[in-house]
């Protein structure tokens, strides 16, 4: 089996005069550099066995349980990469790993070097870097976008902002000896009693966790999954206003204020039925869309919090999708089918804006989505999303010859990475799109010359004996899982209504 | 949301007048009609609803809404609104301004409520979460916090009571520490006496020889947008 490359980003620079092509590809835990003009790799970079699986104890909840035995803990696989994203003066690269960390990358005279490496309390899901080149924003999958400097100061005692501090300040002013947060006199449920009379037990603290060590703010934060952060700016009265558009599991979009006033929430767009998995902020307008759990994407008037329209992912599309996939399935070793079901579940994978020229030449842009394990991308002109609700948008089906995994432009070629993963497949593939004008339809037509380019990945050598079908279905497929089970309607959990219920606690996402 | 199934005496089920503007031909009283009234008080986490009885005959044409993550306690509420709506069938207040659903507020707050509408809201004796992985589940934090800004109209309050010193001490300082509140007195509000002797938990406190701690916060105006 070979490993597929699930991430991708290309980086376009213009840097002393030379035009350069470069694209980043993820591929499990590596990372390569290819010079898309002379067709070869020329960097290759590895995610080192992180220190910190070994150090960290298991979480003690304040000694509250008894110790657990400790088990030996096995070698560590290097983390895979998990994200990847270009800054957008093509300087920097910021890779989310696995394990937490947010790595930055140089990419300056085709050379990628790592320059450093922040662990995130949670697992971040979306990275961007802001137009000022100089912070990341992350989201993580608790629900918190934190901002970073994008170059991290040299000093580790960098003194906590406020919020943080606020954090700091509660742990650290309690007294040595432990002193319970409740009396004899406080009310009780039952499960707070229970909780009152361990504490009363315990007799010292336990190691309580550390705060970040390195310069971040807390910006916001859902109560619930993050699975899309986007950077907003608009021109009103001729100031810029920054916007972070976050989306989460709950079917929120949320439209907050920049930094440094990200506590203000200018508004939301309601309406999702399913999860929101991707959000793709259309460039020049005022217009987003948003996908998910759905079989309809949702384009947005977001600075008005108003749904303009719905862009209906037609049952034939889907459906043929499906039974290519079928196909593909059967002939590939070692994947696992999708579970059985009469109905056909859509989760949208990716969104992208890719260059797509009008047949009578200018420039266009197409809006590209990808559908979770189907081997094809729909494209729809851009120029239609403004359509008045009740006119159909024209979809185009691109057929692949495996699903797509991540999406890059270098010029007017659309990357694509695909999951192949028998020895010998071609993991890429590059169509350059048209947009045929009559119709509304989009034309594409192969990019043999990019591809030939990219040869050098394909030959790169990733073929690995250990890697099995379900290891990389985890890793490349999980936005299908984000979808919740709808027994009671509001995500409520059995048990929760007793007067000592948990009441739905639990539903706040946990480590 | 259909609120008209929750306050049927303030509130018609019929469309909006843009909407009908928009869509249907109605005679020009239909569009003079007043905007339609909306819940102005919530009370997150109203248990058995003490709080939400004894403040409705107060303010008897403000909407008050309780909300409540367990469901066989929200259908206790709801049944006893039902039953003192009938008794009170033919007096002068008859409880029609109050209403309970069950709602998960820490994720939904927002589908049921627009920016600045309420102009109260009420935390009483939220569930501590002693255990420290355990505090973010509690109902205040910075994070939440902004949610709360979001739904309280500037110049509302947001009332907090707990027999907990350190919850109280925990609310105090991120509301403190959140830009869009600054803490108010307690004094001349009708509301705290309200909220300190009337709900179950408070009256449990009482029995029990407990303190209770108060805190109110206003909701202050958002800052004009950086300029550069």
């Amino acid at each position: 089996m070979q490993h597929p490359y699930q991430c991708i980003a290309a980086i376009e620079s213009t840097a002393q005069g030379q035009a350069s092509s470069h694209l980043l590809a993820a591929c499990g835990h590596r990372l390569v550099l290819v010079d898309v003009n002379d067709s070869k790799i020329i960097t290759e970079w590895f995610s080192a066995i992180s220190t910190t699986n070994t150090a960290e104890a298991p979480e003690n909840d304040d000694g509250e349980r008894p110790k657990k035995k400790q088990k030996t803990v096995p070698p560590v696989k290097p983390a895979n990469i998990i994200k990847l994203t270009v800054s957008p003066d093509q300087a920097h690269a910021v890779a989310v790993t696995d394990d937490k960390y947010v790595r930055v990358f140089t990419i300056g005279n085709g050379k990628l070097e790592e320059i450093s490496q922040r662990c995130m309390p949670k697992r971040p899901c979306a990275v961007q870097v802001l137009p000022d080149n100089a912070t990341i924003i992350c989201g993580d999958k608790f629900g918190d976008v934190y901002s970073l400097p994008l170059l991290p100061t040299a000093s580790e005692d960098v003194p906590m902002v406020a919020d943080t501090a606020l954090e700091s300040a509660t742990l650290e002013a309690d007294e040595p000896a432990f002193k319970p947060s409740a009396t004899n006199l406080t009310v009780h449920t039952k499960r707070n009693r229970k909780a009152l009379e361990a504490q009363m037990q315990q007799k010292a603290f336990s190691a309580k966790k550390e705060p970040l060590k390195f310069d971040h703010k807390l910006l916001l934060g859902h109560v619930s999954m993050l699975t899309g952060v986007a950077y907003a700016s608009r021109n009103v009265d001729g100031r810029d206003r920054g916007y972070i558009i976050t989306a989460d599991r709950d079917e929120h979009i949320r439209i907050s204020r920049g930094p440094p006033q990200s506590h203000v929430i200018e508004g939301y767009c309601l309406g999702h039925k399913e999860f929101v998995s991707k959000l793709c902020l259309i460039p020049g307008t005022d217009l987003s869309v948003s996908g998910g759990g759905e079989n309809e994407l949702y384009v947005w008037d977001w600075p008005a919090f108003t749904l303009k329209r719905k862009i209906h992912l037609t049952d034939e599309v889907v459906n043929t999708g499906e039974s290519n996939a079928e196909a593909s399935r059967q002939a590939d070793d070692g994947t696992m089918s999708q579970a059985d079901s009469s109905k056909k579940d859509v989760a949208v994978s990716g969104m992208w804006i890719v260059p797509c020229p009008a047949a009578h030449g200018g420039t266009e842009t197409a809006l590209v989505v990808a559908i979770e394990r189907l081997p094809m991308l729909l494209a729809i002109p851009v120029n239609q999303l403004g359509l008045p609700r009740g006119q159909d948008v024209n979809i185009t089906t691109i057929d692949l010859g495996h699903a797509p995994l991540d999406l890059a432009c270098i010029g007017d070629s659309v990357v694509v990475s695909l999951d192949a993963r028998e020895e010998g497949q071609s993991r890429f593939q590059a169509i350059k799109l048209q947009e045929v004008q009559e119709q509304g339809m989009i034309g594409n037509v192969r990019d043999g010359e990019m591809e030939k380019r990219l040869a050098c990945l394909n030959s790169y050598p990733t073929a690995d004996a250990s890697l099995d079908g379900k290891t990389l279905d985890d890793l490349l497929y999980n936005v299908g899982n984000l979808r919740k089970r709808r027994g009671w309607g509001d995500s409520a959990k059995e048990g929760d209504d007793g007067p000592d219920g948990d009441a739905g606690v639990d539903d706040v996402a946990e480590d | 949301m259909d609120w008209s199934q929750h306050y049927p005496a303030f509130i018609q089920n019929c469309p909006s007048v843009t909407q009908s503007a928009a869509e249907a031909e109605l005679p020009s009283e239909a569009l003079l009609a007043e905007s339609p009234k909306r819940v102005e008080i919530a009370d997150i986490g109203c248990g058995f609803g003490g709080l939400l009885f004894a403040l409705a005959p107060l303010m008897s044409s403000t909407l008050i809404l309780g909300l409540e993550i367990r469901t066989s306690v929200t259908e206790f509420v709801q049944e006893k609104i039902k039953a003192l709506r009938t008794q009170n069938a033919g007096n002068a207040f008859a409880y029609q301004n109050v209403s309970c659903i069950r709602a998960n507020t820490m994720k939904f707050l927002p589908n049921f409520f627009e920016k600045a509408q309420l102009s109260k809201i009420f935390l009483c004796f939220p569930d501590p979460h002693f255990k420290a992985r355990k505090h973010k589940a509690r109902i205040v934090s910075q994070q939440l916090n902004s949610e709360y800004a979001y739904v309280l109209r500037p110049g509302g309050i947001v009332y907090t009571i707990t027999d907990v010193e350190d919850l109280h001490d925990w609310m105090v300082e991120h509301f403190d520490a959140h830009p869009s509140f600054a803490r108010v007195s307690e004094e001349g509000d009708e509301c705290v006496r309200v909220m300190t002797t009337e709900t179950e938990e408070g009256k449990k406190v009482e029995r029990n020889g407990g303190q209770k701690f108060v805190a109110l916060f206003i909701r202050l105006d958002d800052p004009p947008w950086p300029s550069d």
